[in-house]
């Protein structure tokens, strides 16, 4: 399940477009009665349909994911317990049985493909262990959602426990150490206080000298993870900073108040891009008193007069067959998603890596949103913004209640991460 | 007309064509570059406007126009010829003198930069200019320390408050917002009229730094402007009573400067933004003194519009006080007599001085307007109602036929036990007399009746007086009698669920009991809505008393067997707090 090379898969998938690959889900299987659960306006909340199809593949059920078909539709078996469970979080499914022969063929003919699910994966979040599951917009939608998933922290990745995971999402992470730059506008608080005080005694736990130092260890371990076959999804400053703490492996771009020293005034031409995932080129933002980190971020919500408003993004159409897997990721019942900051927002397209997958974008603007890549064995996928469905987010805001966005598109695109590990390898003809 | 005057008018004119010929000129040799700049084109936007200053060294769009292409291009350093050119043809433009200034920041040449500035400063002692474009062009370039010194620099050499604003912006782009505030109270002490930007730029500050910008603000020794800027920041930050605080003091030194009625209305009008008590009482305190402060004609109003905020602000003798100055006198207005009648009925009703205000109500007839009189007359009927004297409620109504006046009518004939004729005036009444609660209060009193098949229940009229009086213990009791007497598809569960809602508020005490209503309306099942709804408030109770994992299996049931009730969504969302899937709101 985990591991899976999808970079030789895809390859793969486009030669099995003409020789007919061997476990392809066609209109010649057996008919079974099965539920449909669509993902366009028709379905009653959007995001608690991932969960059950979550569920139903934990539990050790088939499940299919009919890309782009009806919103990027699942399928799985009509059973009680998943009518059940479906009634009870208020999930629309429609029982299908002969007619999922027109479906097929629909599929078939179309920019369409039935992909099947396999195996529910092991979800982590990096999150500190004292972090409210409202704090974080992944875990928000896997508690909505009803999908579980275990917490782990510094201790944890430094350890080696990442193995025992398909998946990991990164909470809103500093990787750089220095606090996502709060220390000064938010000194005296009791929350930074706290913070300062768990990470720093971490550090020291585990015999880093400064907590940049142990941030930068734990950036190289989750490469490593992705590198032997892990899933990566991260949400704001998590993608920014941990490209930008592998990158700084030989260099100090921590300020004073985080590490005792100055940040090294050659910072810029020292950073090695090459041990980054998505970025390249980027500038480190010196000033210790502005919440950036670096000009990657295309919003620059703390940066004063360079901050830009907000606009939409647009999800890119990829073929369903050739391109399955950013097509997994951009299951949606919308295609234009109104923007949202976090503290990084988006991500300036010169500051891409050559081969990095854009997902979606804001036309004529010059940062893209949402982007995908292979690295190693494994992948990552890097999201920008902290809220969906909370486009101003601001520390000691009240937590986003989904329960009053089911339908939320930018939520989906969360899900579509969690659930596309769960994609079976399709077998080659050789 | 003269020969030579006809020739002197012939040769102005052409002079005049000529000129604006050249102006048209200019125009259009520079407009390429404004369009092959749009397109991006920021090398051959370059180049015509090079060629443009071959012929006009002084133009100053071209010479902008290498300022942003050049930039661009990475090629500032080609951009300082030409400048200097212009500069040594006019050397008094402070439009080139600042383009210069740009230029070498650009070019990172401090020491030339500071050498201009003073050259420039020694020839316009008194002027901010040199040190603001100074400034300005080093934050640009985000050299923050640099540019701080630059405004400073001429900060202490012109004195007074001089390039405050430009501090005051600086501080806050990097962050500091203490020493944001601190220019912003030195810059609306040198000039009122920054105050609306000054209170809107520290409005942004982070919420954790509220209290050190207000401190900063209202420090010992700080100006009256700087503490009505605190007054107004605070407001905007939904802190009326910390605004007021701020606020007053500069009311009372002796005397008020000219700025403090307009100071004053503003501190009320932006306190007019907010809605809670607080804000209200806040407002009728500043409006009562703005209208000390003006003329009667003006003043009379605000005095009414205070009493009324005052009263929303639950401040009854702040508001007396007021009205007592109005009602006694004889120089005020008819309409300002009105308004203070109306608020001082509404604070004798509210204080349960229902005699005297029958009886003032009775005298000022002519006084009220007839919305007014109205609205006092229901006002006295419920507060009859509260005390259960509902023959003086119904008299209190007198003869209106509105549909508010309709709807407690219907009240009235409930608490009395006739159910019917309660009904009607309800149905008579509609679903919109009154306000949104006392609508939806109806609505559901309609849904209980209509199960209930008798035209009239003493008991249960009884039972919902008590529930009106307050009496809630008491009610719970008797509403589990009235049920009793009713059969258990017309109207008991119903009337059961609402002993048990009222139980269930009333805490551990009525809790078993809540508990056993909720339980015996589940069993009995049936069409009506009563049994979903007894089950959810039985899961709501369980939730709200620390049981999430008991609520849970009610909740499913619910959903599960009755798929298409109303509670569902509610249901649901409970469900999903019950988990822990949602937050707590």
């Amino acid at each position: 399940m985990k591991r899976r090379d999808f970079v030789g898969r895809m390859g793969g998938w486009a030669v099995g477009l003409f020789s007919a690959p061997l476990v392809r889900p066609s209109a010649h299987r057996p008919i079974s009665p099965s539920l449909l659960i669509p993902m366009d306006d028709a379905q009653s909340d959007h995001l608690k349909a991932y969960g059950l199809t979550y569920r139903a593949i934990q539990a050790g059920l088939k499940a299919e994911w009919l890309l782009n078909y009806r919103g990027g539709s699942f399928l799985i078996p009509d059973l009680d317990a998943l009518r059940r469970d479906a009634a009870l979080n208020g999930i629309r499914t429609e029982r299908v049985d002969s007619a999922m022969t027109a479906v097929r063929g629909e599929i078939e003919a179309n920019n369409m493909d039935a992909v099947p699910l396999e195996k529910a994966p092991k979800v982590a979040v990096y999150a500190p262990p004292n972090a409210a599951p409202w704090d974080d917009a992944v875990t928000m939608a896997l508690q909505y959602a009803g999908i579980a998933f275990t917490k782990i922290w510094d201790p944890e990745v430094m350890n080696g426990s990442l193995r025992d995971y398909d998946w990991l999402h990164l909470h809103h992470e500093d990787f750089t150490g220095q606090y996502s730059k709060f220390f000064l506008i938010y000194s005296g608080m009791s929350w930074l206080a706290e913070m300062v005080q768990r990470n720093s005694d971490m550090a020291k736990r585990l015999g880093f000298p400064t907590v940049p130092d142990l941030k930068k260890a734990v950036a190289r371990s989750i490469h490593a993870y992705v590198e032997n076959g892990g899933f990566l999804f991260a949400m704001c400053t998590a993608t920014e900073t941990i490209d930008l703490a592998l990158a700084a492996h030989n260099v100090d771009i921590a300020a004073t108040f985080a590490d005792g020293t100055p940040l090294d005034p050659d910072a810029d031409a020292k950073l090695d891009w090459s041990q980054a995932f998505a970025f390249t080129g980027g500038h480190i933002e010196t000033n210790p008193l502005v919440a950036s980190f670096s000009d990657i971020d295309g919003h620059q919500v703390n940066g004063g007069a360079r901050r830009q408003p907000l606009g939409a993004f647009k999800l890119f159409n990829f073929s369903a067959k050739i391109d399955p897997v950013p097509t997994m990721l951009v299951q949606d019942h919308r295609q234009v998603i109104p923007d949202f900051y976090g503290l990084t927002t988006s991500f300036t397209r010169n500051r891409l890596k050559p081969g990095v997958t854009i997902l979606a974008d804001e036309e004529g603007a010059p940062w893209v949103k949402y982007v995908h890549g292979d690295l190693g064995k494994g992948t990552w996928t890097f999201f920008g913004g902290h809220d969906p469905e909370d486009p101003q987010h601001q520390i000691g805001d009240p937590p986003t209640d989904l329960s009053l966005h089911p339908h939320s598109p930018g939520y989906r695109l969360i899900l579509n991460n969690v659930l596309f590990p769960a994609a079976k390898k399709r077998e080659l003809k050789t | 007309m003269s020969r030579s005057l006809n020739w002197g008018i012939v040769t102005s004119l052409v002079l005049v064509l000529l000129a604006d010929a050249g102006r048209a000129a200019r125009g259009q040799a520079i407009g390429p570059g404004f369009e092959l700049e749009r397109s991006g084109r920021y090398a051959d936007a370059a180049s015509v406007y090079f060629t443009t200053l071959r012929s006009d060294p002084t133009n100053i769009p071209a010479l902008l126009g290498l300022e942003r292409t050049l930039f661009v291009l990475n090629r500032m350093p080609e951009l300082l010829p030409p400048v200097q050119a212009a500069r040594a043809r006019q050397p008094d433009s402070p439009t080139l003198r600042s383009l210069e200034l740009r230029v070498y920041a650009a070019l990172n040449q401090p020491d030339s930069l500071e050498a201009i500035v003073r050259r420039w400063a020694a020839s316009a002692p008194q002027s901010e200019a040199p040190y603001r474009e100074w400034g300005l062009a080093l934050a640009d370039r985000r050299m923050w320390d640099e540019a701080r010194r630059a405004f400073l620099i001429g900060s202490r050499s012109l004195g007074d408050g001089a390039l405050a604003i430009e501090l005051a912006e600086l501080e806050q782009r990097a962050g500091n917002w203490e020493a944001a505030a601190a220019e912003w109270a030195r810059a609306v002490t040198r000039s009122p009229d920054v105050a609306p930007n000054a209170a809107s730029q520290l409005a942004d500050a982070p919420a954790p730094l509220h209290d050190k910008v207000a401190r900063v603000l209202t420090a010992p020794g700080a100006s009256p402007r700087a503490r009505r800027l605190a007054a107004e920041v605070l407001l905007t930050w939904g802190q009326p009573n910390e605004a007021w605080t701020a606020m007053e003091p500069t009311l009372a030194s002796p005397p008020p400067d000219s700025d403090t009625p307009t100071a004053l209305r503003r501190f009320a009008d932006l306190a007019g933004a907010l809605t809670t008590p607080d804000g209200h009482r806040v407002r009728g305190l500043a409006l009562t003194r703005w209208s000390d402060m003006v003329p009667w004609s003006l003043g009379s109003r605000a005095r009414a519009e205070a009493v009324r905020e005052l009263l929303d602000g639950g401040d009854k003798v702040g508001a007396r006080r007021v009205l007592e100055g109005l009602t006694s006198d004889s120089t005020a207005p008819s309409e300002a007599h009105a308004v203070a009648e109306a608020a001082l009925l509404q604070v004798l009703i509210a204080d349960g001085q229902l005699d005297v205000a029958e009886e003032r109500l009775a005298a000022a007839r002519t006084t009220l307007t007839a919305d007014d009189r109205a609205a006092l007359r229901l006002d006295l009927a419920k507060a009859r109602v509260a005390r259960g004297e509902l023959d003086r409620a119904g008299a209190a109504l007198g003869d209106d036929s509105s549909v508010a006046t309709i709807a407690q009518r219907g009240w009235i004939a409930l608490y009395r036990g006739d159910l019917k004729g309660a009904m009607d005036a309800f149905r008579i009444a509609g679903p919109y007399a009154s306000d949104r609660a006392a609508a939806t209060d109806r609505t559901a009193m309609m849904a209980m009746l209509q199960r209930i098949q008798q035209a009239s229940s003493p008991e249960l009229g009884a039972a919902l007086l008590r529930l009106a009086r307050g009496d809630s213990v008491a009610a719970i009791a008797a509403l589990r009698r009235a049920a009793t007497r009713l059969p258990e598809q017309g109207g008991r569960l119903e009337v059961l669920l609402l002993a048990g809602q009222v139980a269930a508020q009333k805490g551990a005490e009525q809790e078993p009991a809540a508990t056993a209503m909720f339980d015996e309306i589940v069993r009995a099942g049936g069409e009506g809505a009563a049994p979903p709804a007894a089950e959810l408030e039985w899961a709501r109770l369980l939730v709200r008393t620390g049981r999430p994992a008991e609520a849970i299996p009610h909740l499913e049931h619910l959903i599960l067997t009755y798929p298409n009730s109303a509670f569902v969504p509610e249901a649901r969302r409970v469900l999903e707090r019950a988990k822990g899937a949602i937050p707590k709101s």
